[in-house]
């Protein structure tokens, strides 16, 4: 029993240091930093508020290079202010994961893909570029929210907004549309499903598509009318299994989907691995985005071409091939310490100069309309497919109950499990929206 | 030692003294008998030794109440109260233009209270159970003092703690480790299942709160907050425990071959061999995996190599891809996963049974074959029945691990596995997912701690059971007393 | 081979054991052969159609060695070091030190606090994981190097049971002699026990100087600034198999686990003997 007494007495040791530890700094005002930071104690300032501001950035591991540059831009943009600017990995598709499970430890600044902002939101990881916000761009950077607004495409903004509040700055377009070989399929025949599916048997090659992803399954749904939308509650509403304001029902587009999925020449692809399959040389057309350019490229030659998604029909109508529009946001850490300067650079990070950066660094699509309008941006296909199939792509609003149910209905469809007769479709339908309608839990 | 005591008196004296075995009544005794530095050593826990003139021990047992006083002052005060709610203050913030910083009110979080509060509990508990110790203590030094017996000098407590007390040394470290980094989130886990920590209640922007036993209704089909949940989870903890049971018995049979195999005095090199196996397991498991992984993935290389053999045999035509879904199909995953264990797992195994083969009673065999017991009836009846013995409590210990075998499943589906089972899907989960590996999906991907704690509470109920049942009905009696 | 009279039939046997003992090795070393031809192959993504890469080339050792903004294995490899050595002392005091408690000392609370070990250990690790993190949180350690070493080892004294196995198969005679000789029980610890149980401490030490190697879950959470220069090999490496980077970095990859591998597999073979006795020893008592 005196073994207790004893080893309290080290436990209070050690509990007691925890108490100091903690009782020294409110939870709450626990900041992004931590403060046994070595570059952040060291305070040789001179100008500026005398201060030196500490800040963490998170962006793509493709990316490190590009933003040591731009930081160093930032730094000397603003010379009278010192700073001390770590650059973190972590990978845009993934930045809710790591930033939610601890707000208060993501970085001030970190760059996400939009399907992220409503779950961002909704824990309170985002600074809303306000009214204040506009004040301190206007202070420091000359420009006002309105000009951010006007001077990136209304898409991109859009992403960006949640219930009329701007919450990051768009830097990169990031929907998909389709990469084709024009020595196997004419341009023509790339118009609708039927006609490039015949002509890839005909060839000899495959049409890939990833069906297995809530981010490209959307596409057909979306081209026939069909929506999803977020609730304040975070639950996502869904109509696919009704009739579209079109006249087209979910049923008729997911028979359409079933046979193009069914046809020898298609090829579903795993989400992410469209760049392995298009080396693979087995491919003649592939519904992908600009990250994949290069690649393409090189397999389906220099003359590649680039368009929006091919038609198809759903009963007796044609359905254009939509897409979900997608964009790279720069957001700002709510719990940031110097949530001021944070924003200044996710705002340097993702200005007109910026984006003209990370074009020429890694051929990512512009939101910047002037950015966009270079001659180089322009010319370039893959952007030129981007801007084809922007006129049939629509924001995706859902909450996190959409991704796991529609990922695992695109499996289904592209495994046929979904036999193809009216009830079974609908029953099908039924159940996928009562997954993805359902209440949080 | 005072001279008036002779050697056998003090041994009655000593005996008069041991307490009663049951702290309890030693307790009751002390604050009934003791005197008053005895009973001020509730408020001043070094009254007692104090009056007996052990000033060390007093000093310490003083240095320790300002520090339990402080710790309640300086910081528990601040979250046990909040207990009962959780945390009422929203975070609301307000930007500072002069100083370009956020700033917050002084907000609640509910996970801190939560987290801090048990913490101070268990302070509380410890600072209680050092009370009562003490007092009995502090008794049994006014009757040494009574009878004139000798009262340890600080030197001589010191050194009964690498002695009669030694455990106490030994033990009080790992023990702290354990409570802190074992116990305390334990806790926090358990409790967690009674609030609604979900992704629409995250702190610090959300409070959470108690909900009482919502999460366990909403789980075996009360609440329908899924409609699937219920459903998923029979299907997954069928799964798990269809897992547990292939993945230990296959390592475990497949280890004991082999080792045999090994073993046997006709195989040549056989130290070549078996370090050859040991290589997979020094291949960290995170290297090994995510390396199958790719190897069988549908277009990975197990594949690319069968379609060129049977296009090099001419059973496919030319062109044509087999792919098959290795790890990606229901079925074939679940075969594969267990097969790939087994080729973690057994040599692991084969390791553990080598050294147990090697303790082998030799006469016993010796014997056996005098009798003209065949090589396979010297093995059922001899060999497995010792290997058995000796590695039974071992087997109880690997089906529990493989219950929560959370590291082969997760590297070899996670980001690959898509499930065609809309109603798993509707729930977040897969066919070929443990109750671990979903509890971890929840948790990581959809911040939803309270069904993820119900999860993580049955998990811990079936291992409980499991290892009850298996215990009692593979130990007869207590083996420790072979050796003691 | 022997030399009686050969015996036609057990000579058959003799042929088609090994035969069926090198087709085992065979499977059970693919993969480990395809990781090290992959870590030599001048292809950076993964070839799907060629098991032996078409070019051989040390170029992914070599940019292995030149850290680049995604990879720094140099950093990563003395990061995992100085944790794991940390956290074998650690772990291997904590172990020994409740396996000796339990297996010598005899205390009223003895059987209790076994089973409350019991119990503990049947609950899943995942779950509290968000728990442990905070308390990490709390002490200022996330992010560091030791707040690693105390995950790994501070709750180590939980694996006592191999250790308290092997202890108690030592003769209580010797201990015995060792109090009557007027050693303490200290000194019966640390100058008699210990010299006993180098197959157990071996075990201990090859075990817990694994696990950073091992385990990417916990070291992601803690290690969450994103900061690359302060990770650990498994999440540096984990990470390269991130859907964004695996055609680029597959084969390196597979050099970096070649990499780690190597000194485990040394240790490992080395080490075998005692390992099979610590673990044998524990295994006996359970």
């Amino acid at each position: 029993m005196k073994k207790k007494l004893s080893a309290l007495l080290l436990a209070f040791a050690m509990l007691f240091t925890l108490a100091a530890c903690s009782s020294g700094s409110n939870p709450g005002s626990a900041a992004p930093n931590d403060d046994d930071n070595p570059q952040q104690t060291q305070s040789g300032s001179q100008g500026g508020s005398g201060e030196t501001i500490a800040l963490r950035v998170w962006g793509a591991e493709e990316d490190q290079a590009l933003l040591k540059d731009l930081v160093e831009k930032f730094k000397a943009a603003y010379p009278d202010q010192t700073f001390s600017i770590e650059i973190g990995v972590e990978s845009e598709s993934k930045a809710k994961d790591d930033i939610l499970t601890d707000v208060t430890a993501a970085a001030d600044v970190f760059a996400f893909a939009c399907d992220q902002l409503p779950d961002l939101v909704a824990a309170g990881a985002l600074l809303p570029i306000d009214d204040q916000m506009d004040a301190v761009l206007q202070n420091y950077a000359n420009k006002t929210v309105a000009d951010i607004k006007s001077a990136n495409s209304e898409g991109s903004v859009g992403s960006a907004t949640l219930d009329g509040k701007l919450y990051a700055f768009p830097f990169s377009a990031d929907g998909y549309f389709m990469f084709y070989d024009p020595s196997v399929i004419s341009a023509d025949q790339a118009k609708s499903w039927d006609t490039l599916l015949d002509a890839a048997q005909a060839g000899g090659k495959k049409v890939g598509m990833t069906l297995a992803s809530g981010w490209y399954l959307a596409g057909f749904y979306y081209g026939a009318g069909f929506t999803t939308g977020l609730n304040a509650d975070g639950t996502t509403s869904m109509d696919w299994n009704g009739t579209s304001p079109s006249g087209v029902t979910g049923v008729q587009v997911t028979q359409a989907a079933l046979k193009i999925a069914a046809h020898p020449a298609f090829m579903p692809v795993i989400d992410g691995d469209s760049s392995n399959q298009i080396k693979s040389g087995s491919l003649c057309a592939v519904v992908s985005g600009c990250w994949d350019s290069q690649v393409a490229a090189e397999a389906f030659g220099d003359d590649y071409m680039a368009c929006r998604l091919p038609s198809f029909m759903a009963g007796d109508k044609e359905v254009p091939g939509g897409a979900v529009a997608s964009y790279k946001l720069m957001g700002v850490n709510a719990h940031s310490k110097n949530s001021g300067w944070a924003m200044l650079l996710a705002e340097f990070l993702s200005n007109e100069e910026s984006q003209v950066a990370r074009y020429s660094a890694r051929q990512l699509p512009p939101t910047n309309i002037s950015a966009a309008s270079d001659p180089a941006v322009a010319a370039d296909k893959g952007v030129a497919g981007l801007a084809d199939q922007s006129a049939n792509a629509s924001l995706q609003a859902a909450g996190g109950k959409y991704w796991d149910p529609v990922k695992s209905f695109g499996e289904q469809i592209a495994q046929g499990t979904i036999k193809s007769d009216d009830a079974s479709v609908q029953a099908a339908l039924d159940d996928l929206v009562a997954g993805v309608t359902a209440p949080l839990g | 030692m005072k001279a008036a005591t002779t050697s056998s008196e003090h041994i009655t004296l000593e005996r008069d003294l041991t307490s009663s075995g049951r702290f309890f009544t030693d307790l009751g005794t002390a604050i009934t008998k003791g005197d008053l530095f005895v009973k001020l050593s509730i408020l001043w826990w070094g009254a007692g030794y104090a009056r007996r003139k052990q000033f060390f021990k007093a000093i310490a047992m003083t240095l320790l109440e300002a520090a339990v006083i402080w710790f309640t002052v300086a910081f528990a005060v601040q979250y046990v109260p909040k207990i009962g709610t959780l945390g009422t203050v929203q975070a609301e913030q307000v930007f500072n233009m002069e100083t370009m910083k956020t700033e917050w009110n002084d907000y609640d979080d509910s996970f801190q209270i939560l987290l801090f509060s048990v913490l101070s509990f268990v302070v509380w508990f410890a600072a209680v159970l050092v009370v009562l110790k003490n007092l009995v203590n502090v008794y049994q030094l006014q009757r040494r003092e009574e009878l004139g017996l000798h009262i340890n000098t600080f030197k001589e407590d010191v050194s009964t703690y690498l002695n009669e007390k030694f455990h106490v040394t030994l033990l009080s470290l790992p023990v702290l480790g354990v409570v802190m980094f074992n116990v305390i989130p334990l806790f926090i886990l358990i409790l967690v299942a009674f609030t609604n920590y979900d992704q629409q209640h995250m702190p610090p922007t959300a409070l959470f709160t108690w909900t009482g036993l919502t999460n366990f209704i909403n789980l075996f089909g009360g609440g329908g907050l899924t409609l699937t949940f219920g459903y998923s989870f029979a299907r997954v903890l069928v799964w798990t425990l269809v897992w547990a049971v292939f993945a230990t018995f296959t390592t475990y049979f497949g280890g004991i071959l082999l080792s045999l195999f090994l073993n046997n005095k006709r195989t040549k090199f056989a130290k070549l061999w078996r370090a050859l196996f040991i290589v997979t397991i020094a291949v960290p498991q995170f290297v090994s995996l995510l390396l199958v992984r790719n190897f069988f993935a549908d277009n990975g290389i197990f594949n690319g190599m069968l379609t060129s053999a049977a296009t090099a045999l001419g059973i496919i035509a030319e062109g044509t891809t087999l792919n098959f879904p290795w790890l990606t199909a229901p079925g074939w995953a679940h075969v594969m996963i267990i097969i790939i264990n087994i080729w973690i797992g057994v040599p692991y195994q084969m390791l553990i049974a080598t050294g147990v083969l090697t303790n082998l009673p030799v006469d016993q065999i010796e014997s056996s074959r005098i009798d003209g017991a065949s090589t396979s009836q010297t093995f059922r009846y001899i060999t497995m029945p010792y290997v058995l013995f000796v590695t039974g409590p071992a087997l109880v210990t690997d089906f529990v691990k493989n219950i929560n075998n959370f590291n082969v499943i997760y590297l070899l589906t996670q980001d690959v596995y898509t499930t065609t089972n809309q109603a798993l899907a509707n729930s977040q989960a897969t066919e070929v997912d443990l109750l671990v590996t979903w509890l971890f999906r929840l948790t990581q991907d959809y911040y939803n701690y309270k069904m993820a704690s119900v999860i993580g509470i049955a998990v811990f109920i079936i291992c409980a059971v499991f290892t009850l049942v298996a215990f009692n009905f593979m130990l007869s009696g207590d083996k420790e007393g072979v050796y003691n | 081979m022997e030399k009686k009279p050969i015996n036609t039939k057990q000579l058959v046997k003799d042929i088609f054991r090994h035969v069926f003992i090198v087709l085992m090795v065979a499977v059970w070393l693919v993969p480990i052969v395809w990781l090290v031809v992959t870590s030599f192959s001048a292809y950076d993504g993964r070839d799907m159609t060629n098991f032996f890469p078409k070019e051989w080339s040390l170029i992914q050792y070599q940019k292995l060695f030149t850290p680049d903004t995604v990879a720094n294995f140099p950093a990563w490899f003395m990061n995992t070091f100085k944790v794991a050595c940390a956290c074998c002392v650690i772990s291997t005091l904590f172990t020994l030190m409740v396996a000796y408690a339990t297996s010598f000392c005899d205390f009223k609370s003895r059987k209790p606090l076994m089973n409350l070990a019991v119990i503990l250990n049947l609950f899943p690790g995942v779950l509290s994981m968000i728990a442990v993190y905070f308390i990490l949180k709390a002490l200022g350690l996330t992010n560091t190097h030791l707040g690693l070493v105390l995950v790994y080892s501070a709750a180590s004294g939980l694996g006592y049971l191999i250790a308290k196995g092997f202890f108690d198969t030592v003769p209580r005679a010797l201990c015995e002699a060792a109090k009557l000789d007027g050693a303490s029980q200290a000194r019966t610890f640390i100058s008699v026990i210990i010299p006993l149980s180098k197959p157990i401490i071996v075990y201990t030490i090859i075990s817990s100087f694994l696990v950073p190697w091992m385990d990417f879950v916990y070291a992601k959470m803690i290690m969450n600034s994103g900061i690359s220069d302060m990770w650990t090999v498994s999440i540096g490496l984990y990470n390269m198999l991130d859907k964004s980077l695996i055609n680029t970095y597959f084969s390196q990859f597979c050099a970096g686990g070649v990499l780690v591998s190597i000194p485990i597999s040394i240790l490992f073979v080395i080490m075998q003997k005692f390992y099979v006795e610590g673990i044998t020893g524990g295994a006996v008592k359970g």
